[in-house]
């Protein structure tokens, strides 16, 4: 008998570790990393473009809004306010969009293999508030570099803005991403109401300017948690002499802290609720 | 000890709705029309269990619930009712390279399959040459899976598949995968399970796989079990259900041929006008035994005068397998010529039949001695069942003896070797 030598011959299994908590965050890891580093490869410039893009979309609202029609001429730091609402505004975009396909684009993983299916919904968001945390670190960094931060004690303040921030979007993604798989308009209804909250968050202009020209409406827009996050933020890294939306809105201020924590209770419950629903229906 | 698997009263109902839409303006629009959903019942209450180490298989046709039974074993899928209950870790592999993906390469798809198994980064690093090594695939760690071969992707997949070590194998048809080599692989991983006592669940429509590796076969069917039991034994169940519902398919011509058929060609010339099936005592019948007679009557109108012609006929069993053939011609039998008009009765008797349990075809065709012009050919023309009382095993009863001698001067009690 002859035996052709080609490859071992045996593959002995690994023990998997016994903490399940511990399972679950690795491959939460490695999706993210996974879909972190696909939307990259290919490009020629690949992670850079995720920078440019907030860029763009600032330089485009900085000559609109600052330039144009004036928006902050009031505060000569307004071009900072404006680039860091703009960048945690693009992980808001981003990360809710692609949590919305993080269930439906799946099925086939859904449909074959089980994990619980939460993971999906967390490697989408972490692999959106990866870019995120660059591109903060990149803009703190040269923002500082320019002069135009103000960091002090206050500024302990927006790391908790941004988790307030993370919450939201965690509540919105399972919420989204699991209504998606039945629903499917809601990927164009989520477009419009994206483009609502862009506008009524004051992202593009100093929440002061809708403050004084529409008090009422001011309340509303006030209420919602995208607007308090940077308005405070801006409050918290720019300029101390900024007031926070618990200036414009009073004790209302727990609002939309109370919003974004139901938003993500209901999120969940959700999620919970149809996830044994996904597989059959993708 | 525990059972592996505890599976109890399982039940699996698929709402199917009848017009599927699952945008906004249809659930507006529709609000009181959301009832209109066809039932499919797919597990009906199942229950079953499997003790450590058994090598289970499942076998059954298309749509029977075998996969849904193992989505639901996998926790896919949620019963509606009755449980699953798998004690201990599993690995499933519903199909091989779940969660693989294309734009990485074979290094990174180890580091992502492996994670779906739950292992982690570090455990993973120190055995990724090992993986590529079993997988044939050291020369090409950084290549990208998209420019792998299929072939090359199933190898990589399934040495994923095994790293997880597990009390329960979850599979569904994934045998036949790879080039031969690597099949003699994969077959040597299952043959070592199957010897360190690892308990396994195989789904296949394959039962020569089935009857090779497992210990014990679940049949079902309509969401049902219907047999339970010994390999070979299921296997022959299924296959004679295989049969049956092929029979049941057939339309019924013990007597009489149905013109039009589109199976049937027809030239005008000659045609058969019946094909019956006698018993012994000459009554037509569609059920026979092992070793009584059964004749093929047939009956043929001569429209046109062809001269000499060949009558035959063929026997398949229901999946379409040909067991016998023969025509008047090869068995030296000369029909005499007709004229138009006449009618000619041909018989076919098979004096003790040889065939087991099972359902059979027959198919009769009347042609010139030179095979062409066939004037007629009518497939099938009747069918039967044959009912085994002895149980003998495959097709055909063989009629062979047994002898068994015994000296007579041999000590009782003497232990005698009697290989040779």
């Amino acid at each position: 008998m002859t035996v052709v030598a080609q490859g071992s011959g045996t593959l002995e299994a690994i023990p998997r570790p016994k903490s399940v908590f511990q399972r679950n965050l690795n491959l939460v890891r490695e999706l993210s990393i996974t879909s972190f580093k696909l939307k990259y490869t290919g490009s020629a410039l690949g992670y850079v473009w995720s920078l440019i893009k907030p860029l763009m979309l600032f330089g485009i609202m900085f000559v609109v809004f600052s330039v144009l029609l004036k928006a902050g001429a009031k505060s000569p730091d307004f071009p900072v306010q404006l680039l860091i609402a703009i960048v945690a505004w693009t992980f808001f975009t981003e990360a809710t969009t692609t949590a919305m396909n993080a269930v439906a684009g799946n099925g086939d993983l859904i449909r074959k293999a089980y994990f619980p299916r939460w993971i999906l919904v967390l490697a989408s968001t972490t692999s959106a508030l990866l870019t995120f945390a660059i591109n903060t670190v990149l803009v703190v960094i040269i923002t500082l570099l320019l002069g135009d931060l103000d960091l002090t004690w206050r500024s302990l303040f927006a790391p908790l803005l941004y988790l307030e921030l993370i919450v939201l979007v965690l509540g919105l993604s399972m919420l989204l991403s699991s209504l998606f798989v039945f629903f499917r308009d809601l990927g164009h209804i989520w477009e419009i109401v994206s483009l609502l909250l862009f506008y009524g968050s004051a992202i593009v202009l100093p929440f002061s300017l809708i403050d004084s020209k529409f008090p009422k409406l001011s309340v509303i827009a006030g209420l919602n948690p995208i607007a308090q996050i940077i308005t405070d933020v801006r409050y918290a890294l720019v300029d101390p002499s900024l007031p926070t939306m618990a200036h414009y809105i009073g004790p209302l201020i727990a609002i939309p802290i109370l919003l974004t924590v139901a938003i993500f209770v209901l999120g969940f419950t959700v999620f919970t609720k149809l996830t044994p629903k996904f597989a059959e229906s993708l | 000890m525990n059972p592996v698997v505890e599976v109890s009263h399982l039940r699996k109902r698929f709402r199917l709705p009848l017009d599927k839409s699952s945008t906004l303006k249809y659930r507006v629009t529709h609000l009181r029309s959301s009832s209109r959903y066809s039932d499919l019942v797919a597990l009906n209450d199942v229950s079953f269990d499997i003790p450590s180490g058994q090598f289970l298989g499942i076998a059954g046709p298309n749509g029977c619930g075998k996969s849904t039974l193992l989505k639901i074993l996998c926790r896919i899928y949620k019963a509606d009712s009755g449980y699953a209950r798998v004690n201990g870790e599993f690995s499933a592999f519903l199909e091989l390279g779940v969660g693989f993906n294309p734009e990485l390469t074979a290094r990174e798809n180890i580091f992502l399959g492996g994670a779906m198994l739950g292992l982690t980064r570090a455990q993973l690093r120190d055995k990724v040459d090992e993986v590529l090594a079993f997988a044939e695939l050291e020369d090409f760690a950084e290549q990208k899976l998209k420019n792998f071969s299929s072939g090359m992707q199933v190898r990589l997949a399934f040495s994923v598949a095994i790293l997880g070590q597990t009390d329960l194998l979850v599979m569904d048809e994934v045998l036949a995968v790879g080039d031969a080599s690597f099949q003699e692989k994969c077959f040597d991983t299952f043959n070592r399970y199957k010897r360190e006592g690892k308990t396994i669940v195989l789904v296949s429509h394959n039962l020569g796989s089935l009857e090779e590796y497992c210990d014990r076969v679940l049949l079902l069917n309509h969401g049902a079990i219907v047999a339970d039991g010994p390999a070979t034994e299921v296997t022959g169940i299924y296959h004679r259900m295989v049969a049956d519902h092929a029979l049941a398919a057939e339309r019924d011509l013990t007597t009489g041929v149905v013109h039009g058929d589109p199976n049937r060609t027809q030239t005008p010339a000659i045609e058969f006008t019946s094909a019956a099936l006698l018993n012994g005592s000459g009554q037509n019948t569609r059920r026979f035994d092992t070793g009584t007679p059964l004749t093929i009557d047939m009956e043929l109108l001569v429209h046109r005068d062809v001269g000499d012609f060949v009558c035959g006929m063929a026997i398949r069993r229901a999946d379409g397998l040909l067991l016998a053939g023969t025509n008047t011609l090869m068995d030296n039998v000369s029909i005499p010529r007709h004229f138009p008009g006449d009618k000619v009765s041909v018989r076919y008797t098979i004096d003790s039949l040889p065939l087991l349990a099972g359902g059979y075809i027959v198919q009769v065709s009347v042609h010139h001695p030179a095979g062409t012009p066939v004037y007629d050919w009518v497939a099938p023309a009747a069918s039967f069942r044959v009912n085994d009382m002895g149980g003998h095993l495959g097709l055909l009863e063989m009629r062979g003896r047994w002898e068994v001698e015994q000296e007579a001067d041999v000590p009782t009690g003497a232990v005698r070797p009697i290989l040779r």
